[in-house]
């Protein structure tokens, strides 16, 4: 394989960093970016407030005692997703091959891009500069042979870094770093490796590949490469992923919800944005799961079932979650309800025979083109009126994408 | 029981039964045969309470009595087993032994008192019907039957003897599972009873057995309906299968009656078409494109993934121009069991359900629903 020159852009401490720009009262202050609600977690934190202690995923009485001046800021998803989409769109100017990895993170492969622009810094340093002129914030980019890499690259110099891994440094750099900072080895794969003996990905690579492969079946082969600070997957641009196995959704409610009633009514509520957005991408599934967290935060259940038939419409994927719910009793009021539909298959645009069928998806149809023009819930079940401002933290999903199925409209 | 049978017609008699019993079930006793010998024959029978067989078979029988036995595995024996007489009898705690020449099996039943009762048949209830005639309905219809069990309504045929102006039965099986519909229709003599005059849903599995009955030979059945099921006859069997406890939907009210654009095309000719454009149809992307104008049939079909083909097909038309798409599996269904050299589309528009009829008949009818453009 010819050498690749692979960028992965990261935007630094993005959410913080978009408040910050928008409001220069937060200019140089901890602050913590959050969900809406009073019961949500830290989404992003600015640099001043890391450096306190505070981290993603604190509940904010926790980064409070972290950071006692913490300012908290509601998220306000439309205007990330927005920046973002601004900024995928700057990388375009320089190749097509740009893969959207999380509403803050891709990677581009700028390969074929050298002979106009010449180098990959040279790249890194025009989109760098772009985003601090246009949007006021700034990005920390890796420049290595491979996505694994560059990856690891971006992560070495932050806040607004730039980081070259060239072939030659590759056995150098892998040799002391520990193996938990490669993409890909979690908690649990770490502590695994480590059981073996191997921390550092040097002795990763170095490691027998039939012992991992043994231990970690097809992943052993893979895990060896990650060591050698090799890897082949290639950028994959936004339109030709693999096909999206499952919809789904999930909220956090305002308070602990045990009436059977409130929890009807949001479980509606989810049922018909997993169906709206399946029905958008043509979609319908088999299968559809029910997730519950109870009030406590640590216990939870998921069940699913599979259906006889492929469904999509959003009264059919309620009745489906609703007979999981009947099928088992809560031990706790509920804190977050989250349906999935999964065992997709695309649907045709096969035309019902009978009139009643017919209707059941003209009607879903027209109400799916109404809500995309004037917004979700412009039309929706009765049952849902009374609260029409819903529970929810509106925290935006890791899967998000600028486009396609894994597009959500954010609040 | 002790009786003795001779190996292929024992061998026969429980191949018939092999697609009734149920393989995977909560009641073993589904998966087992009922075998009862008395006098001199024997009965073999098998259910899943859906459709049940009973036939009766020349026998030598020793002892008279009745044992239930895993049908498959049976069947498997009795397969391999050299071509000779077969002993076959019961033994203490509902064990079987199976000799044949210098074979010997023991193998363990089930105690027949558990069987699901099977109805005794009154042959008054039954008239005649012409084998061939059940078959080529059946035939024309069961491709559409619907497979979505949800729908259960729809998993069957449906069957209804209207009276014309004339007095005289028309006979109609009909199927459709929601996206096309297929209607055949043949001649009844005599009368029709109660139940086809209302209409009645036959169960899927029960016409598929049906249709392998009236594949061995032709002349005539004996049908009729009693106890909420119906019930074929055969010789010396019996099949019953309980209808379908639901309401058909008013097939009637389906079939369109204004298509007034109306094109006739060579049938062999037209499946070779749809089969090379159905080519590159996939999972995702089946539609395939009728465009039909003066000029002819257009037919073509895309994909994205894969690229596009068409094809001319000449045929006389002055009507309107008229474009149209549809799934080619449902055309292609229909083209395979229309009989006559040519077949008549009529469309009325885009959007509205086509009908197919082979030309100058009215024996069958199909209506497909189209896909949107």
């Amino acid at each position: 394989m010819k050498p690749r020159t692979i960028l992965h852009i990261d935007m630094d401490a993005f959410f913080a960093s978009v408040e910050q720009e928008a409001n220069a009262d937060l200019r140089g202050k901890p602050i913590a970016v959050t969900g809406a609600g009073h019961r949500t977690v830290v989404t992003t934190s600015s640099y001043e407030a890391r450096a306190c202690g505070v981290k993603t995923g604190m509940a904010v009485w926790e980064a409070k005692r972290c950071c006692p001046q913490l300012i908290v800021v509601t998220g306000n998803n439309r205007k990330y997703t927005e920046t973002s989409r601004r900024i995928m769109a700057m990388m375009q100017d320089y190749t097509p091959e740009v893969e959207v990895f999380s509403i803050d993170e891709a990677f581009m492969d700028v390969t074929h891009s050298l002979s106009i622009f010449g180098t990959g810094e040279n790249i890194a340093r025009q989109i760098k500069a772009r985003i601090r002129e246009d949007l006021g914030i700034t990005c920390s980019v890796g420049i290595a042979p491979n996505k694994l890499l560059a990856k690891l690259a971006s992560d070495m110099h932050k806040p607004d870094g730039l980081t070259v891994i060239v072939p030659a440094d590759v056995p150098r750099v892998m040799e002391r770093l520990p193996i938990g900072a490669l993409c890909g080895i979690g908690k649990k794969m770490r502590r695994h490796l480590n059981l073996m003996g191997i921390y550092t990905c040097g002795e990763l690579g170095r490691c027998d590949e039939t012992r991992l492969t043994r231990k970690f079946g097809i992943i052993g082969t893979h895990l060896k490469q990650m060591g050698l600070g090799r890897d082949d997957s290639p950028v994959i641009p936004c339109g030709e992923e693999d096909e999206v196995k499952s919809v789904s959704h999930s909220m956090t409610l305002e308070r602990d919800i045990e009436e059977r009633d409130d929890i009807l009514r949001f479980l509606l509520q989810l049922s018909d944005m997993v169906g709206s957005r399946a029905r958008r991408y043509n979609v319908a599934g088999k299968t559809v799961g029910l997730y519950v967290r109870y009030a406590d935060f640590f216990t939870s259940f998921g069940k699913q079932t599979t259906l006889p038939g492929y469904i999509s419409l959003s009264s059919d994927i309620y009745r489906a979650a609703l007979s999981i719910l009947d099928g088992v009793e809560l031990e706790q009021p509920v804190r977050l309800l989250g349906v999935r539909l999964t065992n997709l298959k695309h649907q045709s645009e096969q035309l019902q025979l009978f009139e009643d069928e017919r209707k059941r998806t003209a009607a879903a149809r027209a109400v799916d083109d109404l809500n995309q023009r004037f917004g979700s819930l412009a039309v929706t079940f009765g049952t849902l009126l009374p609260a029409k401002k819903t529970g929810g933290s509106h925290v935006i999903s890791p899967a998000w994408r600028p486009a396609g199925i894994r597009n959500v409209e954010v609040k | 029981m002790e009786f003795t049978i001779d190996k292929e017609l024992f061998l026969k008699s429980l191949q018939k039964i092999q697609g009734i019993v149920e393989k995977r079930t909560s009641m073993p006793i589904l998966s087992n045969v009922l075998l009862e010998a008395t006098g001199s024959s024997l009965h073999v029978t098998a259910t899943d309470l859906e459709v049940g067989m009973k036939s009766t078979y020349p026998a030598e029988v020793t002892t008279p009595g009745k044992i239930t036995v895993g049908a498959k595995k049976l069947y498997e024996i009795v397969k391999e087993l050299p071509n000779q007489a077969i002993v076959f009898s019961t033994k203490d705690n509902d064990w079987v032994e199976i000799k044949c020449g210098k074979v010997k099996f023991n193998i363990v039943g089930l105690s027949p008192d558990e069987f699901p009762y099977f109805p005794e048949i009154k042959e008054e209830n039954l008239f005649e019907i012409e084998s061939a005639l059940l078959k080529g309905m059946i035939e024309k219809t069961s491709y559409a039957i619907c497979t979505d069990e949800t729908k259960y309504n729809l998993n069957g045929i449906f069957a209804k003897v209207e009276v014309n102006e004339n007095g005289e039965n028309a006979f109609k099986m009909v199927a459709t599972d929601g996206h096309r519909l297929s209607i055949a229709t043949g001649a009844l003599k005599g009368t029709a009873g109660p139940e086809l005059l209302k209409g009645v849903i036959l169960p899927k599995k029960g016409v598929y057995e049906m249709k392998k009955i009236t594949d061995e030979d032709s002349g005539t059945l004996m049908f009729g309906f009693m106890d909420n099921s119906a019930v074929i006859k055969r010789g010396d069997s019996y099949m019953v299968m309980r209808l379908v406890d639901g309401e058909f939907p008013d097939y009637n009210r389906v079939i369109p009656a204004a298509n007034d654009r109306i094109v006739t095309v060579d049938k062999e000719n037209f499946t070779h078409s749809v089969r090379r454009m159905a080519i590159l149809s996939s999972e995702k992307f089946k539609g395939i494109m009728l465009e039909i104008s003066s000029g002819g049939v257009k037919i073509s079909s895309s994909n994205p993934e894969l690229g596009d083909a068409m094809e001319d097909i000449d045929v006389a038309y002055d009507g309107e121009p008229i474009s149209v798409r549809f799934n080619a599996r449902y055309l292609l269904d229909v083209l395979a069991v229309a009989e006559t050299e040519s077949v008549e589309m009529k469309f009325r528009d885009e959007l509205s359900p086509s009908i197919i009829v082979p030309e100058g008949s009215d024996s069958f009818l199909a209506v497909i629903m189209p896909m949107r453009l």
